[in-house]
């Protein structure tokens, strides 16, 4: 093993080693002090996000190809690395209140974003499914960490249980593109696909595989039906970081395998993609007007942005637009984690004991008696619109003038119809909040104050400047392959 | 019909028979003791394929350890499992109907697709030298060095769940 390999990765390595380094130190930290062992998790990840970027966006290979950084995975690490630490702020003053507090939680969160940096790294369908196991088993812990507590237990057996089934439609598309091609590596099969040497059929059988199983990670209509109860039954924090990583994570494989290796298969798999976007963002948005409880709420709205983002999936094969779309997705997936953290630091804040201060009903008073929460919940939920003046109206804008840009009119349309029908229920929270009395409980704590603020302020912030952080996005995007 | 078709259809046979009885039958104890005659069966199949390291393993692992694991736990937890609850959901027909449905779909397609029966490559002969090879290959930083040293990872990961959702029951409740 040469010392290159390892230092190509070396953020990586840094972070898997850290995750046990401070497993270890949590054994000498006293039961009461657990906020060393946040602090400890928050400086591994600070270290890992300054190497990370003093490495840079060039093109390294490493271990015989297996693993490839570039540009897209810098773009995507960084979301990942500065939501570990959004994550952790979300975490440790929850996990006190709640009397959950036990150190496992902060290396499970680290090595979680450990298996999503690999995932951003991978060139081998080995690397994608190892990856994808190493991201999902802490979460599925994180699920259900409240132990005592039943919800919690449901919401981790369940999506335990999809999740390993979804693992294993994953295994079963990389073993019959292995069998089609001889290849795992992406780079073979790409030559091969170009080729055309390889068996067809079972191609385009492994690519619809390892479609279904990640459309299952990222919550994809029909692949949705755990999302609302995990998303209730996990705890808030665990539920922010999981509706961000798994998601983004499930995503960036997505882009990594179709775009380098499926364009050939566009012909048949376009028309499922567009059907599946479709569907994800009516279901998603339709479903989530009836729902009273906040955390459902959300659940339904993670939903419809996952249609959001799978529609820039769409037009994949399309050369010309392709680069602009994915670039496109990666601007939205910016902002769906910044207003993701915001809205759940402002519903952590709400959350008492015993599940209580969920409800949408509950926010009564809110803009009132906490104006500055208040404000920030707004701006979340303007963001989730995509209302101007907000990151969230030009990740929509982008996203949609791609689809029109790739001749995909009607899918722009269906997205711009639900987004309207998105507005009902998301400005509900702020009807509720501004315009009935009430004077809601908030637990205020300053970390998850300063997230939920800070990410307010970056929302606003950056949708002044959208083309530079597009720019940045497309940067990315062109040194994919 | 060759000696070795007889011998797949046989193998086949069970190991589907008791994969089946593995799921349907109430005795736990039954279920996990037809679980080992169901990977005894992949075991054969492993043979037919020439992957004669697999077939050890599969005995070795599967049966050898997880298997007895299974059992352990059964006999260990008896009074617990016994549920007298109904096994099958009230729709059970109709998810039986579309699996068919599918199954029948897929079978139809795949067996008018001309590309499909084609072989690829003749399976390699498994030698001494195969084995050596791939572990070689398990710890070579060219092979699979890191995806081996990634599931170490994965397993420590697993290991801080299950001590940490199954520990402390009994003083915590």
């Amino acid at each position: 093993m040469t010392i290159n390999d390892l230092n190509t990765i070396l953020p990586l390595v840094v972070l898997a080693g850290w995750s046990v380094v401070v497993l270890l130190a949590d054994l000498w930290i006293p039961k009461d002090r657990k906020g060393w062992t946040a602090a400890l998790s928050a400086v591994g990840l600070v270290v890992v996000l300054g190497l990370t970027l003093a490495r840079g966006g060039t093109v390294q290979k490493a271990f015989f190809g297996t693993v490839l950084v570039d540009g897209f995975a810098l773009y995507l690490d960084i979301i990942f690395l500065v939501g570990g630490l959004a994550g952790i702020a979300l975490a440790y003053d929850y996990l006190k209140r709640m009397e959950l507090e036990r150190g496992e939680y902060y290396p499970l969160l680290l090595i979680a974003i450990s298996g999503m940096m690999l995932m951003t790294y991978a060139n081998d369908l080995i690397i994608v499914f190892l990856a994808l196991e190493l991201l999902s088993l802490p979460l599925y812990i994180m699920a259900g960490f409240a132990r005592f507590n039943l919800q919690s237990e449901e919401a981790a057996l369940k999506y335990f249980l999809l999740g390993s089934f979804a693992s294993g439609l994953v295994l079963y598309g990389v073993a019959l593109l292995f069998g089609a091609s001889g290849h795992t590596d992406l780079p073979g099969l790409v030559n091969t696909m170009r080729a055309g040497t390889g068996n067809q059929a079972l191609f385009l059988f492994g690519a619809a595989l390892l479609l279904v199983g990640f459309s299952f990670k990222t919550g994809i209509v029909p692949f949705h039906m755990w999302m609302p109860d995990v998303y209730q039954g996990a705890p808030s924090p665990a539920t922010a970081f999981m509706s961000v990583g798994a998601k983004a994570a499930g995503f960036a494989a997505l882009m990594r395998v179709f775009v380098t290796v499926f364009p050939s298969l566009s012909d048949d798999l376009t028309p499922i993609l567009w059907a599946l976007a479709a569907i994800t963002m009516v279901v998603g948005n339709v479903l989530a007007i009836s729902q009273k409880n906040i955390k459902r709420l959300l659940a339904y709205s993670s939903i419809a942005q996952s249609g959001y983002l799978l529609m820039a999936f769409v037009p994949y094969a399309n050369a010309e637009v392709s680069s602009d779309s994915i670039a496109a997705m990666l601007f939205y997936l910016l902002a769906y984690t910044l207003t993701t953290f915001g809205a759940w630091a402002v519903i952590i804040q709400m959350e008492q004991q015993e599940r209580r201060g969920l409800e949408v009903a509950d926010y009564a008073g809110l803009g009132k008696r906490h104006p500055w929460l208040g404000l920030a919940m707004t701006i979340f939920m303007l963001s989730f619109t995509g209302v101007p003046l907000t990151l969230g109206f030009w990740g929509k804008f982008y996203l949609f003038s791609t689809a029109v840009e790739g001749g995909f009119v009607g899918l722009a349309l269906i997205g711009l119809l639900t987004s309207v029908v998105s507005a009902f229920y998301y400005l509900r929270v702020v009807v509720v909040m501004y315009m009935q009395p009430g004077d809601p409980p908030v637990k205020q704590n300053r970390w998850v104050n300063l997230t939920a603020l800070l990410a307010a302020a970056v929302v606003v912030g950056l949708a002044f400047i959208p083309g530079s952080v597009l720019d940045l996005a497309l940067q990315a995007v062109l040194q994919l392959q | 019909m060759s000696g070795m078709q007889i011998v797949f259809l046989v193998a086949a046979a069970i190991t589907l028979v008791s994969a089946v009885l593995v799921v349907t039958l109430r005795r736990t104890m039954s279920s996990a003791l037809l679980l080992v005659l169901t990977l005894l069966g992949v075991s054969v199949l492993f043979v037919l394929l020439q992957a004669q390291f697999f077939a050890v393993v599969q005995v070795l692992i599967y049966i050898g350890a997880v298997a007895t694991l299974i059992l352990f736990v059964v006999m260990l937890t008896r009074s617990v499992m016994d549920t007298s609850e109904p096994q099958v959901h009230k729709n059970w027909w109709l998810a039986a109907l579309v699996s068919l449905v599918v199954f029948v779909a897929l079978v139809v397609t795949l067996s008018s697709w001309q590309a499909f029966p084609q072989v690829q490559r003749a399976i390699p002969a498994d030698s001494g030298e195969n084995l050596a090879a791939l572990g070689k290959a398990l710890v070579d930083p060219n092979g699979f060095a890191l995806p081996f040293e990634v599931a170490s990872i994965l397993l420590v990961a697993t290991m801080i769940g299950a001590v940490y959702i199954a520990s402390e029951r009994k003083g915590e409740e």
